[in-house]
């Protein structure tokens, strides 16, 4: 039942364990990051007020994420962390509930779960629709596809990749051959049966699709073996293949829609999920019904589903306590301070996920356009941001400012030579500078919100203390987001990288996908370190797990010295609930094992239920 | 003379409509990116835009996009969203009645305050009660909505939990409810008007209660109460009109904020998300639609203000 593979470490030559390339072991931690959640607008310092991970809410680069599987993107970020703001830790979500009751039991269920009644969840955002191959999910977007689809596979509480709706998902002895066997007897929300030709049709059409292709680059095509399995090649060794179907390639959809897709019409749900499709009226609700012929017995314990998008973090709040919603997502580190110990209300954050890779906030420079193509001037810029200062300011003083890709804890952390901030040094570099070139100049850019534009203020002032000439250029997300792809910019604020594996991020630093300023690159920041490219190649392939763990180091401590990225901090999602509501965190997968429990943003909704 | 001058109006209606829509189209188009960066994202190579500019049919001269979105205009489609592939009447048929609404609601609150407020302080200016109204409605005129509605929730939805934060029912669904759900974002939108409308009333009521006229009808011994509503009242409403009819515009960017701030599925979330997303033929069919219903409203305005003084018809 588990995915199996040969690039376990801890399992070497055991076909029936997970896969976890360059995990540690199985008793470390937490999770890594679903992949393929991709986030708009900022979160990082707290969710935009019109619109948050989306400015909002939406869903740009998402594209990428069902890409690359790694997240995408925009806007920024800031410091988040929210250390010490939670009591205990569970599977690397930090769960708190008020009163006295047990901090680890925050949103697991410990009653007998109760079946019937219906739940209201307010999201930050809102979809653009549930068409895997042409729609952009962010967090919302994977919260509505847990509750009408299904993953092929989830991640496990342990970081590992577990078969969901997938039986088994098993490489060749090279990891070059993925073969997925689905679980029989599975139908759809249409009746229709799940088979390996509708999902070689799901394949064909997200490889076709410019969206979600580039998240199958890695995959050179995929075969029918027999009615219930397929078979993707893929283009080399692939050790992290698993992972990729944890993103939103790997959420099974009916043959219907592609159907409806082609005829230019929207595409009504049609899943294996909990739930069953019953009404969406975007920017108001979206409502789902008991799917009573779901292949997991038992479940859902719930007989409807509502979500409801509030883009404003403290209407969302207040909703909240006047008891309209029974649960709200916050990308707002305020909101952990705001509910955090407060009788009445559940708490739990992913505020200690130390696997993969968690969503990052930072300030991206752009390596081939003057004055941040020079090296001198990427150091001092570093030098000369306070990111402790930025968490105190904008961060409720919960944030730890990060030194690299991976947290301590994480098994890829490793300390780096990354610059700590000393403003001495940074003048040192910029007179070093400002005598060949003059006094560096460099716009700092950001999308338009109250916010992350007092951000940017606070940035630019740390700057111009060691000699900058900063300007700002505050823009919509549009034009934010062609000028990152282009190349055309300096300094922009940032929120990329959750991954489940470092290796769906792949594109984003990869030296074959970098393009001169005015063409397209998706090595956005431009940064051509053949070691990068050389160790993120090894791992792909790598079946040892240090070996692995090793070369992610490497990449972290590369961008620590090349500096591409200016670390603030991760982003702090949160979910908050009333005590009515039950185990929106504790998810068992069908190995009876548990899955991450809240995954930036998303959680899973089958085995949720509502006290009486 | 009336109904020249309504045809009059009419022209000028059917001519700053098509202007409208040139101008928002054109301006659509002149924001930095389109559409292919929204839907592609970082696929937005060279190839995948040529592909999809070609489905979409901005490939072609901006000339001939126009005329094909005008033709479909006039045979009654405003086109589908290059995202959702919902229909754009679909999208503004669910939110435009909200705003309307929102927006009726909102006039009724505040003609209901600011007229017998007027009412009541402009036959004594400058006591205490007109001193009072007067300071406060000042007040009033520096608090946005999106000041005010985060106040309004704290007070009367989490503290006396007697209105919801966020959300209402459909008004098809449940009539009392909707109503009962729409009164704090429509008072969010009113106290502007209201402060606008009573300052506007009372200076005009108090011009008018100088007038020789209401010297006569009170020389007849008419009650006060008459010599108001039905001497004074009228011919001080035209200012008030006036200023009702030039409002509906920024009650419009209003309603938008509020329904923002209270999660209330509107147009103007919808144009918002489009503008963000380059989705051009919901913007242009969503502005267009705005467009005209501000000047069908304009319209409708100069007609009421034929009827309260004929003099205007006559030019």
């Amino acid at each position: 039942m588990h995915v199996q593979g040969t690039g376990d470490p801890v399992s070497s030559g055991d076909r029936a364990a997970a896969v976890r390339p360059g995990e540690a072991d199985r008793s470390g931690a937490p999770a890594p990051v679903v992949p393929g959640t991709f986030h708009q607008g900022w979160t990082g310092l707290g969710e935009s007020m019109g619109r948050s991970d989306g400015l909002s809410r939406r869903k740009f680069l998402s594209s990428s994420a069902a890409a690359a599987g790694g997240a995408a993107l925009i806007g920024v970020g800031g410091p988040v962390a929210l250390a010490g703001c939670a009591s205990s830790t569970s599977s690397g979500s930090s769960a708190t509930s008020g009163g006295a009751a047990s901090a680890a039991s925050a949103g697991v269920g410990t009653g007998t779960p109760r079946r019937g009644g219906s739940a209201i969840l307010a999201t930050t955002s809102e979809i653009d629709g549930f068409y895997p191959p042409s729609n952009h999910w962010d967090a919302t977007g994977f919260l509505y596809a847990n509750t009408v689809f299904d993953p092929l596979v989830a991640v496990g509480a342990d970081g590992s990749a577990q078969p969901y709706l997938a039986e088994s998902v098993t490489p060749n002895p090279d990891n070059t051959v993925w073969t997925v066997r689905l679980r029989p007897g599975v139908t759809f929300s249409d009746g229709s049966a799940l088979t390996s030709s509708v999902l070689k049709a799901n394949f064909d059409a997200l490889k076709a699709s410019p969206l979600t292709g580039i998240a199958l680059q890695i995959v050179e095509k995929a075969a029918i073996v027999d009615p219930l399995s397929v078979a993707f090649t893929c283009t080399g060794p692939n050790v992290a293949f698993p992972y990729y179907l944890t993103s939103q390639v790997g959420y099974v959809f009916g043959t219907a829609m592609i159907d409806a897709a082609s005829g230019s019409g929207p595409a009504t749900p049609v899943g294996t999920g909990p739930f069953v499709y019953s009404s969406w009226q975007p920017n108001d609700h979206f409502t789902a019904t008991r799917n009573p012929h779901y292949w997991r017995p038992g479940y859902p314990y719930l007989d409807a589903i509502t979500f409801r998008p509030i883009a404003d973090t403290t209407q969302r709040e207040s909703t909240l306590k006047t008891g309209a919603v029974d649960l709200i997502y916050s990308a707002d580190p305020n909101t952990v301070d705001h509910f955090n110990g407060v009788s009445g209300y559940q708490v739990v954050t992913n505020l200690h996920d130390t696997v993969g890779e968690p969503d990052m906030d930072f300030v991206m420079l752009n390596c081939a356009k003057p004055p941040t193509d020079d090296l001198r001037v990427r150091q001092a810029l570093a030098h000369g941001l306070d990111a402790t200062a930025l968490a105190k300011l904008f961060g409720g003083g919960l944030e730890q400012p990060a030194t690299g890709l991976f947290p301590p804890g994480s098994p890829y952390y490793s300390p780096t030579t990354y610059p700590t901030f000393d403003q001495a040094a940074a003048r040192s570099l910029v007179h070093q500078y400002a005598a060949q070139h003059g006094t560096p100049s460099v716009q700092l850019g950001t999308v338009t919100d109250p916010r992350l534009s007092r951000v940017v203020q606070a940035i630019q002032q740390m700057w111009q203390q060691v000699g900058f000439d900063v300007s700002l250029q505050i823009i919509d997300q549009a034009s934010f987001i062609t000028n990152a792809i282009t190349g055309d910019f300096q300094a922009y604020t940032f929120e990329q990288f959750s991954a489940a594996d470092p290796d769906l991020n792949y594109v984003w630093w990869s030296t074959t996908t970098i393009a001169a300023p005015g063409k397209i690159g998706l090595n956005f920041a431009r940064n051509a370190d053949p070691q990068i490219e050389q160790a993120m190649v090894a791992a792909r392939g790598e079946t040892n797990r240090a070996a692995r763990i090793a070369d992610y180091q490497k990449v972290n401590e590369r961008f620590a010295v090349d500096l591409p990225y200016l670390w603030l901090g991760r982003t702090v999602w949160s979910e908050v609930s009333n005590q009515r509501l039950q185990n929106f965190a504790g998810m068992v997968l069908p190995d009876g094992t548990r899955a991450k429990p809240f995954d930036n943003g998303v959680s899973f909704t089958a085995q949720m239920w509502m006290a009486g | 003379m009336l109904a020249t001058y309504l045809l009059k109006r009419l022209v000028q209606l059917i001519a700053v409509s098509f202007l409208i829509s040139v101008i928002v189209f054109m301006l659509v188009h002149l924001l930095p990116g389109d559409p292919s960066v929204t839907i592609l994202g970082p696929n937005d190579t060279p190839q995948n835009r040529a592909i999809l500019l070609h489905q979409l049919g901005l490939n072609k001269p901006l000339v001939q996009q126009y005329a094909t979105w005008l033709g479909q205009v006039f045979h009654g489609s405003l086109g589908q969203s290059y995202l959702t592939h919902q229909q754009v009447t679909q999208i503004i048929g669910q939110g435009a009645p909200v705003d309307v609404e929102l927006i009726v609601l909102s006039q009724l609150i505040a003609f209901a305050v600011a007229i017998p407020l007027a009412l009541v302080t402009s036959r004594r200016p400058n006591r205490a009660v007109d001193r009072t109204a007067t300071t406060t409605t000042f007040g009033l005129l520096a608090l946005p909505p999106f000041v005010l509605a985060p106040i309004l929730v704290a007070v009367f939805a989490v503290g006396l939990g007697w209105f919801p934060a966020t959300g209402t029912v459909p008004i098809s669904q449940n009539l009392a409810t909707n109503l009962h759900d729409m009164i704090l974002p429509s008072l969010a939108l009113a106290v502007g008007s209201i402060a606008v409308y009573y300052r506007l009333l009372r200076s005009d009521l108090i011009a008018t209660l100088q007038e020789d006229f209401i010297t006569s009808a009170r020389a007849k011994g008419l009650h006060p109460r008459r010599v108001m509503l039905r001497h004074a009242l009228r011919p001080s409403t035209f200012s008030l009109l006036a200023a009702a009819g030039v409002n509906i515009g920024s009650l419009l960017a209003g309603a938008f904020i509020v329904e923002s701030l209270f999660a209330i599925n509107g147009i103007g979330l919808a144009l918002v998300d489009a503008v963000e997303q380059r989705d051009y033929l919901v913007v242009q069919g969503i502005a267009l639609v705005i467009a005209v219903a501000y000047v069908v409203i304009q319209f409708v305005v100069d007609f009421i203000f034929t009827v309260v003084d004929p003099r205007v018809a006559r030019g």
